[in-house]
């Protein structure tokens, strides 16, 4: 490895480093305090380093990695979204006293896994960032065992995940078996010369398509989205709906990419029925759930499947819809799931329908962000939702792909539905409830209000001036 | 016949001596305690191929952790002899089927290979020191050996976590 090589691996060695910090810092104080901010620190820092590493890029680590504009990207992405996590983990571990220390071990070390994906261009790298990135996630859903739910989701995830984890193993070993290599560019070039239809290689591209799926809680793999998402603590399920999906979602396109997946119609065609499913099915199973965060995980399953419409032509235009999708998609579940956070108790996460009965009256600066959010995830225009749905559409035309948009549009109708129900309960006459718990730390209560009052700003100015990042976005993705 | 040579048949007629020790005992305690000594005689056979790294790992691992797993499942289940549930007919029989196509299958996939007609050099090769191996791992494989690393801290938190008694 030389220095250059060294020198791009820097953000990636950081965040590795940061896992180790806090351990460090377990053994000697522990002070739930001290440990976010250094946390929060470390994440800054990992953003200054994917800074100064962008004028050296791109460079290649053969035979596992590829550190691109596009791995940058995602990598910014992953390390945005967690920095905002721990920042709603803060008010909402404290409040449960529940010893939350170790959860930043884990938190970080799932981010690592999610980062490497973004970066790896080889099978071997791929299973060991999905590894590293699942075996954290059984840890942090079931990290408040005593809670009703908790146990019950991380060990649905865990047994899940195994299986997928042994159908990813397998599909690679029979493409490996196909292709006599495991890395991406290789793979392309085994099939450019004239593969890519024989038996092994379709089952086994069939059994990755299993992996990913469900982990990106796809339709017919979806069974545990809503579980877990209701079981975890609020902020891990920020973190499942955001940084996970990112990363998988990251090397799905990167894998792709680099073997031109939209010259197989067989691809091509399984991808497109799998993204009418989410759409059709997401949106349906949302309409009845009075439960908020089973809502959002049938809600984000048929985002996945809107994402997927912008994956299928496999042209930048699509890349570039797919990230400024994905940019607005987490921004605005962050938010939401930011507000859930701040209104979760010492005994029940807010996740019924019913606390939120005339919150604009209590509240009304976090029940306008939970507005912009749940408008932005509906795609009404102005916000960012919008924007991204109309790139997403536009990619789709250009490549006319007629189904998959049409069933983008008619299911993005159906879901205003429930999305307008929940904000309709929030402007509706307040009941006379309890008073609301005090908050156990001033500082972070308000810092985290600040943070998702920029979040809902930014979900707006995206959505009146998506100028601001499509470019740079562009620039980036040229950097190949 | 040299040294070589005897201790090749010696832990060959070992290895298969206790490894028919651990199906005919009849107490799961000695069936495990004939495993260990197969496992040793398999590392003692991996040293006479030069391959020292395998053999101290199939010692730490196979006769270290994996056996301990084995002593406490036979502990828990409190297995002995008057206790040993008696086997149905049918299920020996799928044993039996299940074992023999195992055994195909392997004669099968063995049987033209070419390590078949070669013969086996002893002490030669350089492949499985200990010094060649981490010149590999630390050098060319840094990179995937680190973040395996990971994985297993990972793994480790995790399991301290879920584990830890509720405070």
């Amino acid at each position: 490895m030389n220095e250059l090589q060294f020198k791009a691996l820097l953000p990636y060695s950081l965040l590795a480093t940061a896992s180790i910090i806090v351990i460090l810092l377990i053994a000697f104080r522990r002070n739930h305090f001290m440990i976010q901010v250094v946390g929060f620190l470390l994440m800054c820092g990992v953003i200054f380093a994917l800074v100064q590493v962008r004028p050296l890029l791109p460079v290649a680590i053969p035979p596992l990695f590829q550190i691109d504009g596009f791995a940058l990207l995602f990598t910014g992405l992953i390390i945005g979204s967690v920095a905002i996590v721990g920042l709603f983990s803060y008010i909402y571990f404290e409040a449960r006293e529940e010893n939350p220390k170790e959860y930043y071990i884990l938190l970080f070390l799932s981010t690592l896994g999610s980062a490497i994906l973004a970066i790896s261009n080889h099978f071997v790298s791929f299973f060991l960032g999905l590894e590293i990135l699942s075996v954290s996630l059984y840890g942090l859903i079931a990290y408040l065992r005593n809670r009703n739910h908790a146990v019950e989701a991380g060990m649905k995830y865990l047994v899940l995940a195994a299986l997928t984890s042994a159908f990813l193993l397998f599909g690679m070993a029979l493409v490996y078996m196909d292709t006599g290599t495991m890395s991406f560019p290789e793979i392309a070039q085994k099939l450019s010369a004239g593969g890519g239809s024989s038996v092994l290689f379709v089952m086994g591209m069939g059994f990755i398509v299993v992996a990913v799926g469900f982990k990106l809680a796809l339709v017919p793999f979806h069974l545990w989205a809503a579980d877990v998402y209701q079981g975890a603590p609020v902020p891990v399920t920020a973190f499942i709906a955001t940084v996970s999906k990112i990363g998988v979602f990251a090397i799905l396109l990167r894998f792709s990419l680099d073997v031109n997946l939209q010259n197989f119609p067989l691809a091509i065609d399984i991808f497109a029925i799998i993204a009418i499913a989410s759409m059709i099915i997401g949106n349906l199973l949302a309409l009845r759930q009075a439960n908020l965060k089973r809502l959002l995980a049938y809600s984000s399953i048929a985002h996945l499947g809107y994402l997927l419409v912008a994956f299928l032509p496999g042209n930048m235009a699509g890349v570039e819809a797919a990230v400024f999708y994905l940019l607005a998609y987490s921004i605005t579940l962050l938010s939401a799931f930011g507000i859930i956070t701040m209104l979760s108790t010492r005994k029940k996460d807010a996740d019924d329908v019913e606390i939120y009965r005339g919150l604009f009256w209590k509240k009304p600066l976090m029940a306008l962000v939970l507005t912009i959010a749940l408008l932005s995830l509906a795609g009404i225009p102005l916000t960012a939702g919008f924007i991204a749905k109309f790139y997403v559409l536009g990619a789709g035309i250009q490549s006319q792909l007629v189904l998959p948009v049409i069933v983008l549009v008619v299911t993005s109708v159906i879901g205003l539905y429930y999305y307008l129900r929940v904000i309709s309960v929030m402007f509706a006459a307040p009941v006379p409830a309890e008073a609301w718990e005090k908050t156990v730390s001033p500082l972070f209560y308000n810092s985290t209000y600040i943070a998702l009052v920029i979040l809902a700003l930014a979900l707006v100015a995206l959505g009146v001036f998506p100028g601001l990042v499509v470019e740079d976005i562009r620039t980036l993705l040229t950097v190949r | 016949m040299g040294i070589t040579q005897i201790l090749f048949w010696f832990l060959t007629a070992l290895v298969l001596g206790s490894a028919l020790m651990v199906i005919f005992s009849k107490n799961p305690v000695h069936s495990v305690l004939w495993l260990i000594v197969t496992f040793f005689c398999i590392s003692g056979h991996y040293i006479l191929l030069n391959a020292q790294f395998l053999a101290i790992v199939n010692v730490i691992v196979y006769a270290g952790a994996i056996m301990v797993l084995f002593l406490f499942v036979v502990m828990l289940m409190n297995l002995n002899a008057e206790t040993e549930p008696q086997k149905n007919k049918w299920l020996k029989f799928a044993g039996a089927i299940a074992g023999s196509c195992l055994l195909l299958v392997l004669v099968a996939a063995l049987k033209d290979t070419d390590a078949m007609r070669q013969e086996v050099l002893m002490k030669t090769g350089d492949i499985g020191l200990i010094h060649n191996l981490g010149m590999v791992l630390f050098r060319d494989y840094l990179l995937p050996f680190e973040i395996s690393s990971v994985l297993f801290l990972s793994a480790m938190v995790g399991t301290v976590v879920i584990g830890k008694k509720g405070d």
